[in-house]
């Protein structure tokens, strides 16, 4: 009996936790784009449905699910139907490993604010990632038209070449912890006292960059651009199906995000985690607010892919891929060159 | 669309960037031959817009023709109608008294900033800038109210009349345009901190589309983009009409000839068009809004041809009068038309994304293309 | 004036100072409640007084009579040619209006007919919610031009 509690009726629970929450946050990102982007272009946004534009959502969903079916004539329909499930399901088991908090304890059991530990946690997520990129592919295939197939090719493209230059800017992380598992980096950051942004700063920059550049938002976007020829690779799609590949690129966004605050912000920990905190300041401690500490910064970096793309012009393919391989990569390749001696000669001496 | 035998062997593939897309500006058609992503030659095809207004003009009186060309260069209607009126009242040989002629100065420079603004909106979001769209657009506001409230539509506005303006300004009219003469500058301080010095907006405006000055005369060229390229031509300075003579103003010049460079020169534009604003506010003499002439305007026969500064070029009129009370030919030099020639020059050799920014560079309005 | 053509440094351009100054300016737009919004339909917007709008034609306020001396300087001065005006020669021979006939689906406002109009008679009111369900109902009679087109009601 404790064995089924343990390990099947727990870990459900937790899995209905965490896709419940995700897709609640998806949901609210679709209408948190379009008020961001209000607030900063001096307007005000859905305002109607619901009070200042709430239930927005909910009508975007009824509505995208109520439309046509449209299927391209020639198209293949198995891969046209499987290719946006494809996009979005990796984003979604990437938080598998991700830590939400330390444990706690509930009626004498010790439960453990994550889904699970895998001691390959950093290798799981990234080789997840690239599975998403497969699915753009053969959305651009099944469509079997020249212009999607195109865009999707250089989307693939693009974030193929980010990849790189991403796993690179990681690796200075992993030197200093020492460990692939996400939930010994979030522990290792509590026992150094500082997170890893202040050891790594350009680390994080590449990281985040390649983040942006990974989910198609500005300025890395012309693959997806309306003002382009090539009109990208969801131009068959419609109805509910388009609506897969739209959850698709947020659900990547949080992952990023949420990636970015694990290995660089201290993921749930709170700021000065080995401070010690008087009085009643020490429930910040409390176990149950780690989560908390947590979906506070995922809110902060969503909120900075927003600024971003309402902010900056988009750069063009070329440029794009120039960056990517011609910037970003020497520029982690150096860190990481850094970063190894630094550890080689001050650390590993001591 | 595709001139190759298989999808991928396309050593020239023919696209067409069909009337109907969200960046070429209205309704026109650019067939491009490309080379993988280069772009060898592009051709533009036209006349999806054409509405027959020049065969309008030999069939309406010289009066009744204001308010059609309006609809030509929609966006800066005004020039349309200032251009217009004075050719007609240089043929018929008199002059709008002081207070009409310094309206007109006024009405034309803050539709000269209008028609920059919407240009900046809109080549600010063809190239991914979003916000700077909507910026623009709310200052664009401001002066469109102006316009309601002088004389009564705010986009095709036929504010002045042959010999004069009909509309006596309102009460208020030169509190408004002062508040919004004296806040603009910052505006424009604000769109250059968006773009002006962000290494994004650098890396996809500069050496892109140019052109040479020696290329840009000889395709005849004009307005801002001629400046771009060096050429220092403005008809203001050049050849003054209205009273332009009077105001103290400086033409921006580029020195290369690229995309940047006519942004610049733009931008510096709508800051020189508020300064004649503000010289101008102030000094509206008294007096009458029309010059002493007969209704029915019945030019002598003869033919005459004046152009003005619109702020898209040189918008030149060819008036033939064969002494009735309508033209025998009412020809329109539109400067988008003259402009768009330098398309193909521009975009040989750069990337299809490049031919976005090119063509909004020209700042081109299908509506005066096409007529 | 030649124009001053930007270059970023090279510690411009390592501290990314130019794109932070963007991100400055429109971080700091983000006040919901300075802006104004108008919510049409909900409320009605402001249109100045000059608005050349749907036409009318005015009655005397006191006899209620026609103030319209048919003299057809409107339909003369229309370069769409929408008026038609229909008159007849009263006993003491005076011109009277009969009919009169005004197309908006042809018209563009542009205010000829109400500069032309010698008597304070013909108008350009500041109605614009003219839709309507035909072309036909688009040829306004003398009657519907006397009521003015009918305004929706606000909630505001």
């Amino acid at each position: 009996m404790d064995f089924v509690i343990d390990n099947i009726i727990i870990p459900l629970i937790k899995i209905g936790i965490v896709f419940g929450v995700l897709s609640g946050v998806v949901a609210l990102m679709t209408l948190a784009e379009r008020k961001v982007a209000a607030f900063i272009q001096v307007r005000l946004g859905p305002m109607r449905v619901g009070p200042h534009g709430i239930l927005q959502p909910l009508a975007d969903g009824v509505k995208l699910m109520l439309k046509e079916d449209i299927l391209p004539a020639k198209a293949d329909r198995w891969i046209f139907t499987l290719a946006p499930i494809i996009a979005l399901v990796p984003a979604f088991i990437v938080f598998a490993v991700i830590p939400f908090g330390s444990t706690f304890n509930l009626f004498g059991k010790t439960i453990a604010l994550r889904i699970t530990d895998l001691n390959i946690g950093l290798l799981y997520v990234l080789s997840i990632s690239s599975i998403g990129i497969l699915g753009i592919i053969l959305g651009g295939w099944a469509s079997n038209s020249k212009y999607p197939l195109m865009g999707a090719l250089r989307s693939a493209a693009q974030m193929v070449s980010y990849e790189v230059a991403l796993g690179f800017s990681i690796m200075g992380v992993l030197m200093i912890s020492g460990s692939l598992s996400l939930v010994e980096i979030v522990n290792k950051q509590k026992e150094f006292g500082w997170w890893f942004v202040f050891l790594q700063p350009l680390g994080f920059i590449l990281f985040f960059v390649c983040g942006i550049a990974e989910t198609n938002r500005a300025p890395f976007d012309l693959p997806e651009a309306e003002s382009e020829l090539v009109a990208g690779f969801h131009t068959e799609y419609s109805g509910f199906r388009f609506s897969l590949y739209f959850l698709a690129e947020y659900a990547n966004m949080i992952a990023v995000s949420a990636m970015a605050v694990t290995l660089f912000f201290g993921g749930w920990l709170r700021p000065f985690p080995n401070v010690a905190l008087p009085g009643f300041l020490g429930l910040l401690d409390a176990p149950l607010m780690g989560p908390v500490w947590f979906a506070i910064k995922v809110a902060i970096f969503l909120y900075c892919y927003l600024w971003f793309r309402w902010t900056w012009p988009r750069y063009r393919y070329d440029q794009l891929m120039k960056i990517g391989w011609q910037w970003l990569l020497p520029l982690a390749i150096a860190n990481l060159v850094a970063t190894a001696a630094i550890v080689l000669l001050f650390v590993r001496k001591g | 669309m595709a001139q190759a035998e298989t999808l991928f062997d396309a050593s020239e593939l023919t696209v067409s960037m069909g009337p109907q897309h969200p960046s070429t500006h209205g309704v026109l058609q650019v067939k491009l031959k490309l080379d993988g992503e280069r772009v060898l030659d592009a051709e533009c095809v036209i006349g999806y817009l054409h509405r027959g207004v020049e065969k309008l003009g030999e069939v309406q009186t010289y009066g009744q023709f204001v308010p059609t060309l309006d609809r030509m260069d929609y966006i800066a209607a005004v020039s349309n109608c200032l251009g217009y009126c004075e050719t007609i009242e240089k043929l018929l040989g008199v002059t709008a008294p002081p207070r009409a002629q310094y309206i007109r100065l006024i009405m034309t420079e803050l539709n000269r900033i209008t028609s920059h603004l919407l240009w900046l909106g809109t080549h600010a979001i063809d190239l991914g800038a979003i916000t700077t769209f909507l910026y623009c657009f709310r200052e664009r506001e401001e002066i469109l109210k102006i316009f309601e409230n002088y004389c009564g539509a705010r986009l095709t506005t036929h504010m002045f009349r042959i010999g004069g303006t009909q509309y006596e300004l309102y009460e208020g009219f030169q509190d408004q345009v002062r508040t919004f003469i004296q806040d603009f500058p910052k505006k424009v301080d604000e769109y250059e901190t968006l773009l002006t010095e962000n290494r994004i907006w650098l890396d996809r405006t500069k050496n892109v589309g140019i052109i040479s000055a020696k290329d840009a005369i000889d395709l005849g060229l004009t307005g801002p983009s001629l400046r771009g390229s060096g050429v220092q031509w403005d008809l203001r300075k050049a050849k003054p009409y209205c009273v332009y003579s009077e105001f103290d103003f400086d033409i921006p010049v580029g020195e290369v000839g690229d995309t940047y460079d006519r942004y610049l020169v733009r931008m510096e534009e709508m800051r020189q068009s508020a300064r004649i604003v503000s010289q101008a506010i102030d000094k509206i003499p008294d007096g009458p809004l029309m010059a002493k002439m007969s209704k029915i305007i019945k030019p002598p026969v003869g033919d005459i041809y004046h152009s003005i500064e619109s702020p898209k070029g040189e918008l030149g009129y060819y008036i033939v009068s064969d002494g009735s009370t309508m033209a025998y030919r009412a020809r329109v030099r539109p400067p988008s038309f003259v402009n768009l020639q330098s398309l193909k020059k521009m975009v040989a050799g750069h990337m299809v994304a490049d031919v976005v920014a090119v063509i909004g560079t020209l700042d081109i309005v299908l509506g005066e293309i096409d007529r | 004036m030649k124009v001053k053509r930007r270059d970023l440094s090279l510690i411009k351009r390592l501290f990314l100072v130019d794109l932070i100054r963007g991100l400055k300016l429109t971080f700091g737009y983000q006040r919901p409640s300075a802006n104004y919004t108008e919510q049409y339909p909900k409320e009605r917007p402001k249109i100045a007084e000059r608005f050349r709008g749907a036409p009318r034609l005015n009655n005397d306020p006191v006899t209620g009579e026609t103030l319209c001396i048919a003299c057809n300087l409107c339909a003369l001065a229309c370069p769409e040619h929408c008026i038609e005006v229909g008159w007849e020669r009263d006993p003491a021979g005076k011109k009277v209006l009969t009919t009169y006939t005004f197309d908006v689906s042809r018209c563009m406002f542009c205010g000829l007919c109400e500069d032309a109009c010698p008597t304070p008679c013909l108008e350009l009111t500041q109605e614009f919610e003219m839709s309507l369900y035909g072309r036909r109902d688009m040829k306004l009679d003398r009657k519907t031009l006397e009521e003015g087109v009918q305004p929706v009601i606000y909630l505001k």
